[in-house]
């Protein structure tokens, strides 16, 4: 079974509220409506549905019966809902997923709760083991540890997008993994604004004594990738064996031809990315445009090819064989 | 859409009792006896039948049964198949299970999360900072089912179909990978679960056993350069100071410093996929040069080549 939308979502929360409500008599109604992510409104109104559930032939006695005071809730003669319903595959795995997660995240406690409660998960409910690997480059314990410290610290960080090492401070607020990468999302006060810094590109990290006052921030891992308006856009064509592209980058637009290449609209913050990524494409892509991204590929590839030419004739003078 | 209180309110009664049953009821007897089905046979044959499928797409274990030999077919749900069982969670390991889902993104099944979190006793009130993003694509739920039941799967992987016995997930750098044994090459094989196009067909349960010392992790090749069924050969790159340390650690392990120059760094490592290792050479641009083997480098010169007259 796949991971469909989920199906009545009003259902699946009453059916896991009843049982909880019965095995905790008295409850508070703030409490249950915390628990159950949703406002005391809304669990009055799920409140008054389980009023009305009961089995044949629904005499007074084979209703549930909900004592509710206002602020306190028991619910008696549920024993057909005295457990919630099992986990789905899909619930599962997401716990499992989540879990093992965390616990790889280098500095978790591989003996605390969650460790012992995902064995226990695994054990009841047969699940199959599950391993996550979440990487661990080498600066991550010293970044997360000034992140919990709201320590501002300078970093040596190296641009893949501009190929330039720079010196910068730095006060770090949020560390995290997305698309198989650490990133620190942090303050940086060489740019002035928050900026989002790859781990493994931190060449080296030395503190400064300072601490800084964190600010709430609304950095969402989950949209690190966003392009800045302002970021050129850059049309090419692609032949069918790299159609990945359209999928793999944020792509603004994709028109497919009759013989199955693709034309998209890609917005390029940094030149030396597009180089790379021209170069492992090689010849099944092309720009189209604009024109000042016409010559980049050749560019880059004729820098390298000057590398490889410099060491050829360095061998050449100096004897050493080439093997 | 939402579904109005109504509904709701027969599809729990409808739960109600056919948890309650011991024996298979009949539609004829359901729609009779609970609250809230149409009179007409159309309608509430209709009504019956979505119902069914509200609780079934819930995973709620509904059953068919055919009723003594009258040919009838019943229904129920068997509490031992429907309720959770216990698990014995103590609070605080309730409490990092919360904490756990709320920081992690996992894409289209992360309302599940939530949804198993309800079972257990609710959600977390406190802010969680998030931790790490994992989406999760759609096969990867059916091949985790088929893992528990022990069942072997067939899906179509990069254009080609595959019949594996799923012996374990695993997840490195941030992708999903089904790890079994496939069948057809009679080999243990990685597959990255978001390559898998359609639908995951499930065998019967049961079909296979994993081995005891099994880990799905030690199958899952991250390094593209040792992906492919070339020759192995021993490469050695030249890569500027500022940039060896990047390399190495992409490297792992295996990879060595046969040479320090002024000025450079040359690294010696085995590769297996030539194509993927000149993808991750020129990925440090003119930082890097491959020295040796000789074919090797006439292979980027070519492949640079190509590129500055297919531009032009």
């Amino acid at each position: 079974m796949s991971p469909r939308a989920v199906a009545g979502p009003e259902i699946q929360r009453i059916l896991a509220l009843v049982p909880w409500i019965v095995a905790h008599p008295g409850v508070a109604k703030t409490e249950l409506a915390q628990r159950f992510g949703v406002t005391v409104e809304q669990l009055d109104a799920d409140l008054l549905l389980v009023l009305m559930i009961g089995i044949p032939p629904y005499s007074p006695g084979d209703y549930l019966d909900v004592i509710d005071d206002g602020e306190h809730v028991t619910i008696r003669l549920a024993d057909y809902f005295r457990r919630p319903l099992r986990l789905s595959p899909a619930e599962g795995l997401a716990l499992l997923a989540a879990g093992r997660a965390v616990l790889a995240v280098p500095g978790s406690d591989p003996t605390g709760p969650l460790a012992t409660a995902l064995d226990k998960l695994e054990h009841a409910l047969e699940l199959p083991g599950l391993v996550v690997d979440v990487g661990q480059p080498e600066l991550l314990p010293r970044v997360r540890d000034a992140v919990a410290r709201h320590e501002r610290i300078e970093i040596d960080y190296w641009s893949a997008g501009r190929d330039e090492t720079t010196t910068r401070t730095i006060d770090p607020t949020l560390v995290f993994f997305a698309t198989g990468e650490w990133y620190v999302s942090a303050f940086c006060h060489r740019a002035r604004d928050e900026r989002m810094f790859r781990v493994d590109r931190i060449r080296a990290l030395r503190a400064t004594g300072e601490s800084f006052e964190p600010a709430p921030s609304d950095t969402d891992p989950a949209e690190t990738f966003t392009p800045r308006p302002d970021d050129p856009r850059v049309t090419l064509e692609l032949t069918p064996a790299a159609a990945w592209v359209a999928e793999a980058y944020p792509t603004e637009a994709v028109t497919e031809r009759a013989d199955g290449s693709l034309e998209i609209v890609l917005a390029v913050s940094e030149r030396r990315w597009l180089e790379r990524l021209l170069l492992r494409l090689g010849p099944d892509a092309r720009i189209v445009g604009p024109s000042e991204f016409l010559g980049v590929a050749t560019g880059a590839a004729q820098r390298i090819l000057g590398r490889y030419a410099h060491t050829r004739s360095e061998r050449l003078e100096t004897g050493r064989p080439d093997t | 859409m939402p579904d109005a209180p109504s509904r709701i309110e027969r599809v729990l009664n409808l739960l109600a009792l056919l948890l309650d049953t011991r024996v298979p009821l009949t539609r004829e007897d359901i729609v009779r006896e609970v609250a809230g089905y149409p009179p007409q046979v159309s309608a509430n044959r209709r009504a019956f039948e979505r119902d069914k499928e509200t609780l079934r797409g819930m995973g709620v274990p509904l059953t068919t049964e055919s009723i003594g030999d009258t040919g009838e077919v019943g229904y129920r749900v068997r509490p031992d198949d429907y309720y959770l069982p216990d698990l014995g969670l103590s609070p605080e390991e309730t409490a990092a299970l919360r904490v756990a889902v709320s920081a992690v993104a996992l894409g289209d099944v992360t309302a599940q999360g939530e949804g198993a979190l309800m079972k257990l006793g609710g959600l977390t009130t406190e802010v969680v900072a998030p931790i790490a993003s994992l989406p999760i694509a759609p096969a990867l739920a059916t091949l985790f089912d088929a893992f528990r039941h022990r069942a072997v799967v067939r899906f179509t992987h990069r254009g080609r179909v595959r019949t594996l016995e799923p012996w374990g997930l695993s997840s490195t750098r941030g992708r999903w990978y089904v790890v079994g044994f496939d069948r057809d090459r009679a080999a243990v094989r990685a597959f990255r679960a978001d390559r898998i196009e359609g639908d995951v067909e499930v065998g019967p349960a049961d079909a296979f056993t994993v081995p005891d010392d099994f880990r799905p992790d030690d199958h899952v090749q991250s390094r593209p350069w040792l992906m492919g069924d070339d020759a192995p050969v021993a490469a050695r790159v030249r890569v500027d100071h500022g940039h060896a340390d990047a390399m190495l650690a992409e490297f792992g392990a295996d990879a060595a410093v046969v040479d320090e120059q002024p000025d450079a760094a040359v690294i010696e490592v085995a590769i297996t996929n030539r194509a993927a290792f000149r993808v991750f050479v020129l990925g440090f641009l003119d930082h890097a040069e491959v020295l040796e083997p000789q074919a090797l480098r006439d292979d980027i010169v070519a492949w640079l080549e190509s590129v500055v007259k297919g531009a032009s």
